[in-house]
């Protein structure tokens, strides 16, 4: 079964399955967002929450729900949201589930620009992030080119640089003194400690700038998800589209990266999760993102239910995405494609 | 004379790492008819349709889409005119029969129009043609491999071009299903007058279905022309170094060769 949208300006289809989809996935963020808001070192009752939300309760509540759960919330929400995009974005393009800015090591690069820009000089951690990402993609791509972009090769070269990467992270991280380091080391494995309006409105604000372009990709990008030979013979112009895909998966990385920190598995296994579930052959790019940024809100929620040892996100995630990366590997070794 | 050929190759040359496959070659695909493209193994065959197709960038020469280097002309604009289905072409794991044939409709839509009345028309045409109506919405990897086959068809038919290139549309399918899907694209190109272009290994096969044939020896053009002139003893042995007899197929009366 399929709808069809018919405006003026505007047609669409959709499978009624992906409207089914959506609009569970849409429940579940609503009800995580929810138990989110309300549980933590303080618990909010099952009405509380809302009186507060409103204006009511006393100062502590309202500095506990306002200034800290909800845009530690709202930040994890669109953390995920930009890893999940960036995700099912080079997965779909180089259509290998192995090729995630978290594998091929962009979130590596972005997190040791940003370390580099905060360790180094003191500057801006988004503008670090980037350029991070930016030289991380230019190197692994331009090593990993012959004769065009083979998946294989890219995911194995980006592995190595992501190491490498790593390894200058570490090497950074002793550079410096004992506090800042420890800080560093929570934020590498990726957290969403301490999280503040400023966070909401970096991550907010990039989503919203480049949404229209993710709206406008995702027409070319499901059509890429063809053979080269067919996508080209379909008319679409396959270098510009992809120097365009990767400009936005490396935008969405490098956002997600400077405000959750690089936070693991979560990009990989947005993707994948979401077009399992719609099952039709799309990039599924909106399940994706709202896949992330379910799987980011658990991480931290997750995090913040055990405070007596303060586990950052990424260690949540890592625990979801690993299974994830184990099921990946092995439908990719059943088909012989690894 | 005629008026020229819409689709034109021009001193085709194409290398792959120095090896030369295909050589100053220069050929006219007919408009209207069905041109079949045959040679032995290796003889530059598929790379030839690949360049027609502006798959493959010639070292030199070039080829003319309704006189226009293919090349400089807009990847969407050739594809509203020329559609091509390559050997054992791939989709994503999931997509149904209709979502591949409306991809189809790509060179027609854009990111705010996917989804027109004409798209609805052509690709619920392409799934008549074709006979993939019951199987719409069955995913691809569920259908067999003649019905997979048919889909792909279904898929190239709903972009609605004037010419269709097929890479071997029948590798991998038994007798009886090559004979249902050339059966069937012959008719296409009888109703749709729509000019088509293949590569088919079997020269029987060749013979019975093409107006006309472009044979190939090692990157180079060796004869063209109807099947009765170029399925020939003298030419059999020449192109694939094939002793054969050479007999009228008694259905078709097109010529069939018998090995001897």
């Amino acid at each position: 079964m399929s709808w069809s949208l018919r405006l003026p300006f505007l047609s669409l289809s959709f499978s009624s399955r992906a409207v089914a989809v959506g609009f569970g996935l849409l429940l579940l963020v609503t009800l995580g967002t929810v138990l989110a808001l309300r549980l933590g070192s303080y618990t909010f009752t099952e009405t509380s929450w809302l009186s507060v939300l409103l204006g009511a309760g006393s100062e502590i509540e309202k500095m506990i729900l306002l200034d800290h759960r909800l845009p530690r919330i709202l930040t994890a929400l669109g953390a995920g949201a930009c890893f999940g995009l960036s995700g099912a974005m080079f997965q779909t393009m180089m259509r290998n589930p192995l090729a995630s800015p978290d594998v091929i090591g962009f979130n590596a690069g972005a997190s040791c620009g940003a370390l580099m820009a905060i360790i180094l000089t003191g500057g801006n951690v988004l503008l670090g992030a980037l350029v991070g990402a930016l030289f991380t993609a230019i190197l692994v791509v331009g090593l990993a080119w012959k004769n065009g972009l083979q998946p294989q090769r890219l995911v194995l070269i980006g592995l190595g640089i992501g190491f490498a990467l790593a390894a200058l992270s570490d090497l950074l991280l002793s550079r410096t003194d004992a506090r800042t380091a420890a800080d560093m080391a929570e934020w590498l494995i990726g957290t969403l400690n301490a999280r503040d309006w400023q966070d909401v409105r970096v991550v907010w604000s990039g989503l919203l700038l480049l949404a229209p372009a993710i709206f406008w990709i995702h027409f070319p990008l499901a059509r890429l998800g063809l053979s080269d030979d067919l996508s080209s013979s379909l008319g679409l112009r396959l270098s510009p589209l992809r120097l365009g895909l990767t400009g936005l998966g490396i935008l969405l990385a490098a956002l997600a990266v400077c405000t959750a920190g690089p936070l693991p598995f979560v990009a990989f296994a947005a993707g994948p999760i979401a077009r399992a579930l719609v099952l039709n052959g799309r990039p599924a790019l909106l399940g994706a993102a709202v896949i992330g940024a379910l799987l980011v809100l658990a991480a931290d929620t997750a995090s913040r239910m055990v405070p007596s040892v303060q586990l950052p996100a990424g260690v949540f995630t890592a625990l979801i995405g690993g299974p994830v990366m184990i099921w990946l590997l092995m439908v990719q070794f059943r088909k012989g494609k690894l | 004379m005629n008026a020229p050929a819409r689709l034109h190759a021009k001193a085709l040359s194409v290398a792959f790492a120095k090896t030369p496959i295909l050589k100053d070659l220069s050929a006219d695909i007919p408009d209207g008819k069905i041109t079949v493209i045959v040679g032995p193994n290796a003889c530059g065959k598929s790379t030839f349709l690949r360049s027609l197709a502006r798959l493959q960038k010639p070292d030199s020469g070039e080829v003319l889409l309704d006189g226009k280097s293919i090349h400089k002309q807009a990847n969407r604009s050739v594809a509203q005119r020329l559609a091509i289905l390559p050997q054992s072409p791939s989709a994503p794991e999931g997509l149904t029969v209709r979502d591949l044939v409306t991809r189809g409709r790509t060179p027609h839509q854009s990111a705010l129009r996917q989804w027109s009345h004409q798209d609805a028309e052509a690709v619920g045409r392409a799934l008549e043609l074709t006979g993939m109506a019951p199987n719409a919405n069955r995913p691809l990897e569920a259908l067999s491999g003649g019905q997979r086959q048919r889909a792909w068809i279904a898929m190239a038919l709903a972009q609605d071009t004037k010419i269709l290139l097929l890479d071997e549309p029948t590798t991998y399918l038994d007798l009886p299903h090559q004979i249902e899907l050339l059966s069937l694209i012959q008719s296409l190109n009888q109703q749709n007058n729509q000019t088509v272009a293949m590569v088919l290994h079997d020269i029987n096969l060749a013979a019975r279905f093409a107006d006309h044939i472009i044979a190939l020896r090692a990157g180079a053009i060796f004869t063209t022309g109807s099947p009765t002139e170029v399925v020939t003893r003298n030419n059999m042995e020449q192109v694939f170094e094939l002793r054969c007899q050479i007999i009228s197929d008694p259905v078709h009366g097109t010529p069939h060769v018998i090995p001897e």
